[in-house]
């Protein structure tokens, strides 16, 4: 058995599923793995990402399974889920071996890989549309709009241009405290991401505290206290997310939410 | 009354806080339904599927900046907290407070854009205008292009009502109570003509902006995200047979793209209105959405959902399940062959498990635990379908053992005095998806790190 050692990164397992179609393998009894654990009578490869061959497979999945399908195999490379590698690359060999036409990719949900990388893909959009309408911005002294967040897939990057679209006028940064990257978009411009360590000591702009503190209010006047359900609150808008919105930050206010 | 001083910044919570609070009974809060991409320099996107950017206490979403223009108010509508012989305090918007709290919370992506309507100041024309004022500055002025649904006011001069079309991304008109008589008793001010009059005028503008869209490209766009409206449901007498039949018309005779039901809430205490020492009546409206949802997207009709001989819901079923343990004689249904209209009448297949269905069985025939995998709730399912056929388990088909069997305790929607507890369906609800527990975690739970 051919074992592909690869880091955790989209470059890295499509590198490795070029080199499974250049070197000829058989599929059924290659494995991608993300992790070290030595795995009994395999053959370790380690792969190092090389440009042209990622290209070269983002291009064929395109052609092949058109963009949408491509969107969703980039979405399930984003979670944290140590066998994605495998349902990926098990599913991108289903569906040219068996011809899928652009958009039909993940229809066989009975195969085992595709459904799982469906269901990874699935579990990183939920999240990315979560996180398009409980990201919070907060305007910073010189007028720049910085949220920070902590999302469990790497998203980063399908959240960017959404924002930059919406608000193609303004400085905004997006910071992943987990990851420690930022995504920057300077107004006007194309936005680009930055690794850095920790976050910058933030200072916030006058007119933040008011409108802050307007929406909470808006929050709790929208309610109607006949229909009180905080678990069907806590079911739509779970826990996790609420750290970092402020119309849930007791610490200002003590605001019954 | 007492009028509450403009300006400075203590006036504009207070203002913000009436209106909200005026505002809250109105339950259309969507922002779907339209697309509309960003043009690289005005600040603003709509995503077809809409988001929900906060969830209040009562569980329901907030999307939209949902408001008041005033709660100020002619007309003496007995549900009304707003109407004119309640002494609450009142407050007016001006439209350039409307457009920078609008501006401001959507550049720090609290809202998805503004939901505006408003009391009735004057007369309806004069209302109107405001809000057709306050909408023009936020498009042009403000150059905002998130998304705005505006409520056309019955009895207003139709010119305005179509000029604000042109502004809006959604229109609605409340129907408010679903007879005429329920109408009259309780709004006296209000008529059923009246009401039906802009819903049938913003209908015709949106089918004729629909062909000009289609020949100029650029043309401007009229009401893009459709009309909606909104029933009362608990205040008047009506039964459920009459209300999802008023709401097929709505959809069939106005085009309309959403019904909302709103369970009364009695704010106003007047002697015309039903007590509800039960609380607002939320079964019967989750009921109606579920059998709405029949409506639009599951090919049922209204007379075959009730009738007038059975014109209340079951308690115990939801309205797709009833309708399958009286029809017997169209299951068992087979998974593999039969076509999507047959499967969407399956309890316990939704339309999304039906498309997957639809799309996985061409690669094969589909088991049992393929069905689960898929999405289907075997648990509702399984009396009414067969797999290559074959039934799950050797289940009669009979009445009462399968209403017996869909009833039991355990299983059943639980509706406790505290509220409801069910769970909603939502987008992103398919129980099959969600991420295993690695074994590193589950002993990171045992010795209590997590």
């Amino acid at each position: 058995m051919i074992v592909y050692r690869c880091e955790d990164s989209l470059e890295s397992i499509f590198t490795a599923v070029y080199r499974s179609y250049e070197e000829r393998r058989n599929h059924a009894e290659t494995r991608i793995v993300l992790d070290d654990d030595p795995i009994l009578f395999g053959e370790d490869v380690q792969i190092v990402p090389e440009m042209e061959k990622v290209m070269k497979v983002m291009n064929t999945i395109r052609r092949r399974f058109g963009e949408e399908d491509y969107m969703t195999v980039c979405e399930a490379l984003a979670t944290e889920d140590p066998e994605k590698g495998q349902a990926v690359y098990q599913t991108i060999v289903y569906g040219l071996a068996h011809r899928c036409l652009p958009g039909h990719l993940f229809d066989n949900l009975a195969n085992d890989d595709v459904l799982k990388a469906f269901g990874l893909a699935r579990t990183a959009w939920r999240e990315i549309h979560h996180l398009m309408g409980f990201m919070r911005f907060r305007e910073l002294e010189n007028g720049i709009l910085f949220a920070s967040f902590a999302p469990k897939c790497n998203i980063l990057t399908f959240l960017m241009p959404h924002f930059a679209d919406r608000y193609p006028s303004e400085h905004f940064a997006l910071y992943d405290e987990r990851r420690g990257i930022f995504g920057i978009h300077p107004a006007r411009e194309q936005w680009y991401l930055q690794w850095g360590d920790k976050a910058p000591k933030l200072r916030y702009s006058a007119a933040e505290k008011l409108y802050s503190e307007l929406f909470r209010e808006f929050c709790r006047s929208i309610a109607i206290k006949a229909r009180f359900n905080p678990k069907l609150q806590r079911q739509m808008l779970p826990l996790r997310y609420r750290e970092y919105m402020m119309e849930f930050d007791t610490s200002q206010s003590q605001a019954d939410l | 009354m007492e009028y509450l001083a403009t300006g400075g910044q203590s006036g504009l919570r207070e203002k913000l806080n009436i209106l909200a609070d005026a505002a809250k009974y109105d339950v259309a809060c969507t922002s779907s339904g339209v697309e509309r991409k960003g043009n690289g320099h005005d600040m603003g996107n709509c995503i077809n599927a809409g988001i929900c950017h906060s969830f209040s206490s009562d569980g329901r979403c907030i999307s939209l900046l949902k408001i008041l223009m005033t709660n100020e108010c002619i007309y003496d509508c007995k549900y009304c907290q707003n109407r004119c012989s309640n002494d609450i305090p009142r407050a007016t918007f001006t439209p350039e407070e409307i457009c920078s709290l609008t501006i401001e919370f959507y550049r720090r992506n609290y809202i998805e854009g503004l939901f505006l309507s408003s009391g009735i100041i004057r007369n309806p024309s004069f209302t109107m205008e405001l809000i057709y004022r306050t909408l023009w500055m936020l498009r042009n002025t403000y150059r905002f292009r998130g998304y705005i649904h505006v409520k056309a006011i019955p009895g207003a001069d139709p010119r305005l009502i179509e000029m604000t079309g042109f502004l809006a991304d959604r229109m609605s008109v409340n129907l408010e109570l679903p007879t005429a008589e329920g109408l009259q008793n309780l709004a006296p001010n209000k008529h059923r003509k009246t009401i039906l009059t802009p819903m049938r005028q913003i209908q015709q503008g949106i089918l004729a902006n629909r062909q000009e869209i289609a020949v100029y490209r650029n043309a401007p766009s009229f009401v893009l995200g459709g009309q909606s409206t909104q029933m009362i449901v608990g205040a008047t007498p009506e039964n459920d047979f009459q209300l999802i039949h008023v709401a097929e018309n709505l959809y069939q005779k106005f085009g309309l793209k959403r019904v909302f039901y709103s369970a009364f809430v009695n704010t106003t205490n007047d002697k015309a209105l039903p007590a509800l020492p039960g609380g607002p009546p939320l079964l019967r409206e989750h009921r109606l959405y579920q059998a709405d949802w029949l409506l639009r997207f599951y090919g049922f009709r209204a007379e075959e959902i009730l009738d007038e001989k059975r014109p209340f819901f079951n308690v115990l079923l939801d309205p797709k399940e009833d309708w399958a343990v009286r029809h017997l004689e169209f299951f068992p249904v087979e998974i593999n062959k039969a076509p999507m209209e047959s499967l969407l009448r399956v309890p316990g297949i939704g339309l999304k498990s039906a498309q997957r269905i639809m799309a996985a069985r061409r690669c094969g025939n589909l088991t049992f635990q393929d069905l689960k995998k898929i999405g289907v709730v075997l648990k509702r399912a399984l009396y009414f379908i067969t797999c290559c056929g074959r039934m799950m388990y050797p289940v009669k088909l009979d009445e009462d053992m399968i209403v017996r069997n869909l009833t039991e305790k355990k299983d059943r929607v639980q509706f406790g005095s505290d509220g409801m507890t069910y769970r909603q369906m939502s987008l992103f609800d398919d129980g099959q998806f969600q991420r295993p527990v690695s074994p590193a975690e589950a002993l990171q739970t045992a010795v209590g790190q997590l």
